[in-house]
């Protein structure tokens, strides 16, 4: 009971602090921020429904004016902007990641990438395109070509989800609440 | 019943026995424990308190199951951990102050009553609404200890009180503890912090190494830790 | 912590959160409804003249606020100086404007707990589903542990750069993610010597 409020609280607070670290540069140097990488891991470590909790409650936070979004952004505005879709479909994302991660049998590491596929890019882009496309007076289509301008940062987050959940289920298997524990947890609950 | 009874107490985790055979009454009113790191030391505290359930045997606290009673648990047994970042749940002082009273059936409004009076009469009534990210690492162990003492349990267990702070700092908490009425049970591995106990027990292994007044184990405990420090390479791994 | 609350007091620092959100509500709703250029630029200058009112500060506070918007303001001026449709390219940047910047004036002027307290009254249909108290317990552990692990990460990036020429990067979120578990089980511990959560 105790270990289930603590896991969500604290998972919310990382998202918030993947989003203060603007650190993550690729390759070509290209800034990408690790918040829905946080996301993600929501959904892989923690399952279906603490995942969706976590976001929730990041999401009050940061709408009750917190400035926890990446680039210090936040307050009850995060809702009308255009990329209010996405920031509306975190949730949902980091559910159906948890789902996904609940239900198969694969190896932690490829389940968690195959996880953040489903959630962090199918489900979160169809929310997303859709709240560019309503605030921006844009059809589907149209705001669906600007969405694609962050499809190769999001594959590059999906890759790490599944290598994180990976080393996180090598370094505390009793942690990953997203998969059957092999290990007795009697030690904490 | 009197005191705390452990019975035959054992705990393992991930198939590791961490303690195992402990058969103690304790009814003094300063009792050190010390040992090795890795010992067992905190895990009998966790189970005195409450937080972990034994793997074998049982516990009593004053006629009590800690572990079962959590109600109960909380007008018998406080407890300060080691690392007070630990232990601090709450964002500003007050909050975190008026948390334990509000658990004992407070209102809110008497929690945070009480909790201001307990800031004032040390002097500190400013602290009520500062973050407790900006304390000091002796100020947030004074802060974990208040939290603790507001409950008012009859017992108080005390996981290395004295890590992480400075000589003033040890001076001050070393006084605060020993005004103190209630029962202190102290973790230590500094022989000389012990050495006001009534009662010293020397855990090994998980074992219960000896247990006696603090002129005969403290002594020992001494000499057989020079003893290791001079003998063995520190290879093993645990586990 | 740092939150987006304007230091300087406004008339609307009064006036009660729960009002202001619905007030909010009704503003967007209506905004979506409205078809006329001019109506726009007529409540962008009110709501413009009312924030200059609380002084200059104030102001820029939130002219700064509205940043994040620059890449679509320039995604819109390009697309539509594409199509030739300047009108509707004003009127979606005059909308997108308004909305976003009346949500930061509820925003800029109400404290972050009446918000929250809000947001618990919100809830309270769902008692028997989240308890109040469990949430209230949620936003502060939160709001607790946020200065905490940016700490942590930020030791974390020191004893990279200690032994390491090149940046930390996407390895760091290993073990912030591993700090984010342990402190939850320490807290769990933590909360359970004190009652627990009810």
């Amino acid at each position: 009971m105790e270990r289930s409020l603590t896991h969500i609280a604290l998972f919310a607070a990382l998202i918030a602090v993947l989003g203060l670290v603007p650190q993550i540069t690729l390759g070509a140097g290209v800034p990408i921020t690790a918040q829905t990488l946080g996301v993600m891991l929501c959904g892989t470590v923690l399952g279906a429904r603490r995942g969706a909790l976590a976001v929730l409650l990041f999401m009050a936070l940061v709408a009750a004016g917190l400035p926890l979004l990446s680039g210090g952004r936040g307050g009850i505005g995060v809702f009308t902007q255009p990329s209010a879709g996405y920031f509306i479909g975190f949730p949902f994302a980091a559910f159906v990641a948890g789902w996904v991660m609940e239900r198969t049998t694969l190896p932690v590491g490829i389940a968690a990438g195959a996880a953040s596929v489903i959630g962090g890019i199918a489900v979160l882009y169809i929310f997303g395109i859709s709240g560019m496309a309503i605030v921006l007076g844009k059809t589907l289509s149209e705001a669906a070509m600007l969405g694609m301008a962050f499809l190769p940062g999001d594959v590059i987050k999906v890759v790490l989800a599944g290598l994180v959940t990976q080393a996180i289920a090598q370094a505390r298997p009793g942690s990953l609440l997203s998969r059957p524990q092999t290990l007795p947890v009697s030690a904490f609950n | 019943m009197a005191g705390i009874t452990l019975r035959d107490l054992g705990y393992a985790a991930a198939g590791k026995v961490i303690l195992a055979g402990l058969n103690l009454q304790l009814d003094q009113r300063r009792i050190a424990i010390i040992g090795r790191n890795g010992s067992g030391k905190t895990t009998l505290l966790r189970l005195i308190a409450g937080l972990v359930a034994p793997s074998h045997g049982a516990v009593t606290v004053e006629g009590i199951d800690p572990y079962r009673d959590r109600k109960g648990a909380l007008q018998r047994i406080g407890i300060l951990f080691q690392n007070p970042e630990h232990q601090i749940l709450f964002p500003t002082v007050e909050e975190e102050l008026a948390f334990g009273l509000r658990q004992q059936g407070m209102t809110q409004k008497d929690a945070l009553r009480r909790t201001r009076d307990a800031l004032a009469a040390e002097g500190r009534a400013h602290w009520a609404q500062a973050s407790v990210s900006t304390l000091s690492g002796g100020q947030k162990q004074w802060l974990c200890l208040q939290a603790v003492l507001l409950m008012a349990p009859e017992t108080i267990l005390l996981d290395e009180p004295f890590s992480g702070l400075d000589l003033p700092a040890i001076a001050r908490v070393t006084r605060r503890l020993e005004a103190l009425p209630q029962r202190l049970i102290t973790i230590s591995h500094d022989p000389a912090s012990a050495a006001k106990a009534e009662r010293v027990i020397w855990l090994e292994a998980g074992r219960l190494h000896a247990d006696g007044p603090a002129d005969q184990v403290l002594p020992q405990f001494t000499a057989e830790m020079a003893r290791i420090g001079e003998a063995d390479a520190d290879a093993d791994l645990a586990g | 912590m740092l939150t987006l609350t304007s230091p300087v007091e406004t008339p609307l620092h009064r006036l009660p959160a729960g009002a202001k959100l619905a007030g909010l509500a009704v503003f967007t709703l209506g905004l979506f409804q409205i078809s006329n250029l001019w109506v726009l630029a007529g409540l962008a200058l009110a709501l413009a003249a009312l924030q200059l009112s609380f002084g200059r500060r104030f102001a820029s506070h939130a002219l700064r606020m509205l940043k994040p918007l620059w890449p679509f303001v320039l995604v819109l001026a390009l697309w539509h100086l594409w199509t030739g449709a300047l009108a509707d390219g004003a009127f979606l940047v005059l909308r997108m404007g308004l909305a976003v910047a009346a949500a930061n004036l509820v925003t800029m002027t109400t404290r972050l707990s009446d918000m929250l307290s809000v947001f618990e009254m919100l809830a309270r249909p769902l008692s028997p589903l989240l308890p109040p108290r469990r949430l209230a317990m949620a936003f502060a552990l939160v709001i607790r542990f946020i200065p905490n692990l940016a700490e942590r990460m930020a030791l974390l990036a020191q004893a990279h750069r200690a032994r390491s020429a090149r940046r930390p990067g996407w390895r760091l979120v290993v073990p912030a993610a591993l700090a984010a578990l342990d402190a939850a089980d320490q807290a769990a511990e933590a909360l359970r010597a004190r009652g627990g959560a009810d």
